[in-house]
């Protein structure tokens, strides 16, 4: 009984550091999130209560429609092609050929560098006067290059998702590259020595073997698209009219510009219980085991 | 037979080669981009090759910027945030996944819930309410909350692939040190801990990542432009550069250096790492 005991008090003790940084820097947030999403408040003087006000208010925003249309383009058009490239690359670099070490720093650079820099940098990227798009769409007459398209209500968005997928797709060519290491080469022999040639390899053995990589991405893609703040921040501010608006830059902005602390509270309630509601919904129908690293 | 093997296996490298250059070149123009601007004189402020390049390259605007902004300051910062938060998240991470991956722990399932929301508990969602707390325990405008934020936000994360890279020690191990008569303590800090090492690379290029590059809270929760880390500089001295482009890419190449390299030195122990996290 006392070993035992003894036993959970140092299993407590090795926890006690990272549960206490949780409890007052997660859990103690999403409470006062919540709390403070039931007041009418500018962040400064005594809030009002108001009770669901705030969300009524937030399902009529049209602003909150644009801010899920987005998310529902960015989801999807962020992980897949990121994924796609991202696998083609690790098969390739997979080989062994020359160079592979020297081909996968270069391409996993985009993803260690700051928003800041990424964002910046295609600013000038797609510049209409002085870019790398319009200087091409200039010598090869493809004069639509050279159009504004973050300054564009019709392209920003997608503009913006280019550019993340070009700063995210060596994140997933390294998720495949490990993927790949975890494979049973013999299988793949046996395959070969069966007669199967390499497209059928990597069709049929290969890529379904690779299920718990592409779920991982899938999960860590969809949290990451809910969570983009800085890449917008920084390209269009979630403009212009907000037309590339998403979750997290709305609640920014009416929390530090327009001073509506208790809405963008209740934006990021509704936020927090969409990203805990998909990543749920998905360890749920495919398994814990690629999250937890436990035996399936 | 023979020569058919050889083609197999030679003829392959080439054609990737044939892909891949041509792909890995167009991907970097941004990258290329970034260090050539940075190159680009206030006094010549024309590019050549498609805008990627200066037309006339000067080391002028290294010089601006180390005079204009006190940029060993925000490095300093930068520093200040990054090193200890990478720490902490390495001292504090790999204890808890220790205990989780072999000590008797209460409430286990309530412990990894926690972890799960923790892991995608969007930092701008809970920004609003950090700056609160951080003003209320009295961190606002303070290093040091930052540090703890990023710590707590890095945790789960390091956990889980610690953990992982703990559970594929044999058990034997511990047991064998049990019987040696050695404490929870120095099983977790003597034989678990230096085995972790491409899990412990994996979690400092992502903590590195996550506590150098962003500038989300540091631009709510900091409001003394002494204590402003590196990546604020370009929002901050917004005005300035307006008419210094060349002066503004110099300061996105600063930010990017260190990064860089500590992506380097980690690098071979990337993809291992990332192995054990995601078997």
């Amino acid at each position: 009984m006392r070993t035992k005991l003894r036993q959970n008090t140092t299993g407590l003790l090795f926890l006690l550091p990272a549960l206490t940084l949780f409890a007052v820097f997660v859990v103690y947030p999403i409470v006062y999130n919540i709390q403070a999403s039931t007041l009418e408040w500018d962040g400064v003087n005594p809030g009002t209560f108001i009770g669901l006000d705030n969300y009524v208010r937030l399902f009529q925003d049209p602003t909150f429609l644009i801010t899920l249309r987005n998310s529902a383009y960015w989801i999807p058009l962020t992980i897949v092609p990121q994924a796609l490239i991202g696998l083609l690359l690790a098969l390739a670099l997979n080989r062994g050929i020359f160079a592979s070490t020297f081909y996968r720093a270069l391409f996993f650079i985009p993803a260690i560098l700051s928003p800041v820099v990424v964002g910046i940098v295609w600013q000038r990227v797609m510049d209409p006067f002085n870019g790398v798009f319009a200087s091409v769409g200039k010598a090869t007459g493809l004069d639509w290059l050279g159009g504004s398209f973050l300054a564009d209500p019709d392209t920003a968005i997608f503009a913006v998702i280019v550019v993340n997928i070009w700063m995210w797709t060596g994140f997933s060519m390294l998720f495949y590259l490990a993927g790949l290491q975890l494979i049973d080469t013999s299988v793949l022999e046996a395959a070969r020595i069966d007669g199967a040639n390499s497209f059928q390899t990597t069709w049929r053995i290969t890529f379904p073997l690779l299920k718990s990589t592409h779920l991982s991405l899938l999960l860590l893609g969809i949290i990451g698209s809910l969570k983009t703040f800085e890449l917008v921040y920084v390209l269009t501010q979630g403009g212009p009219a907000h037309a590339s608006e998403m979750l997290p830059t709305y609640a920014f902005q009416q929390a530090f510009q327009l001073q509506s602390v208790g809405y963008a509270s209740t934006i990021s309630v509704v936020l927090i219980v969409i990203a805990v509601a998909s990543s749920l919904s998905m360890v749920r129908v495919f398994g814990a085991g690629f999250i937890s690293g436990d035996e399936k | 037979m023979t020569t058919s093997t050889r083609r197999r296996s030679r003829t392959p490298g080439r054609w990737l080669h044939a892909i891949l250059i041509p792909v890995a070149a167009v991907w970097m123009i941004p990258v290329v981009m970034v260090v050539g601007l940075s190159l680009m004189p206030p006094s010549n402020p024309t590019t050549t090759f498609f805008g990627i390049l200066p037309a006339q390259p000067s080391f002028s605007n290294y010089l601006t910027v180390w005079q204009q902004n006190p940029i060993l300051q925000h490095l300093g910062n930068s520093l200040l945030i990054a090193v200890p938060s990478v720490v902490i998240v390495i001292v504090v991470g790999s204890m808890a996944a220790f205990a989780l991956a072999r000590l008797r722990v209460p409430l286990r399932g309530l412990i990894f819930g926690a972890l799960i929301l923790a892991l995608v508990l969007p930092m701008s969602g809970i920004v609003v309410a950090t700056f609160k707390i951080l003003q209320a325990i009295g961190l606002y405008d303070s290093l040091l909350g930052l540090v703890l934020v990023y710590s707590a936000l890095g945790l789960p994360f390091a956990i889980i692939i610690i953990r992982t890279s703990f559970l594929a020690i044999p058990y034997e191990t511990y047991e064998a040190a049990v019987t040696d008569g050695a404490n929870a303590w120095q099983i977790f800090w003597q034989v678990y801990f230096p085995l972790a090492r491409p899990a412990l690379a994996v979690v400092v290029i992502w903590q590195v990542m996550m506590s150098w590059n962003d500038f989300l809270l540091p631009l709510v929760t900091l409001s003394s432009t002494e204590l402003k880390p590196l990546t604020l500089v370009p929002l901050a001295y917004r005005g300035i550069f307006l008419s210094q482009p060349g002066a503004l890419f110099a300061i996105l190449v600063l930010i990017s250096i260190p990064v860089v390299l500590v992506f380097l030195l980690v690098q071979r122990y990337l993809v291992n790492g990332l192995a054990g996290a995601i078997k």
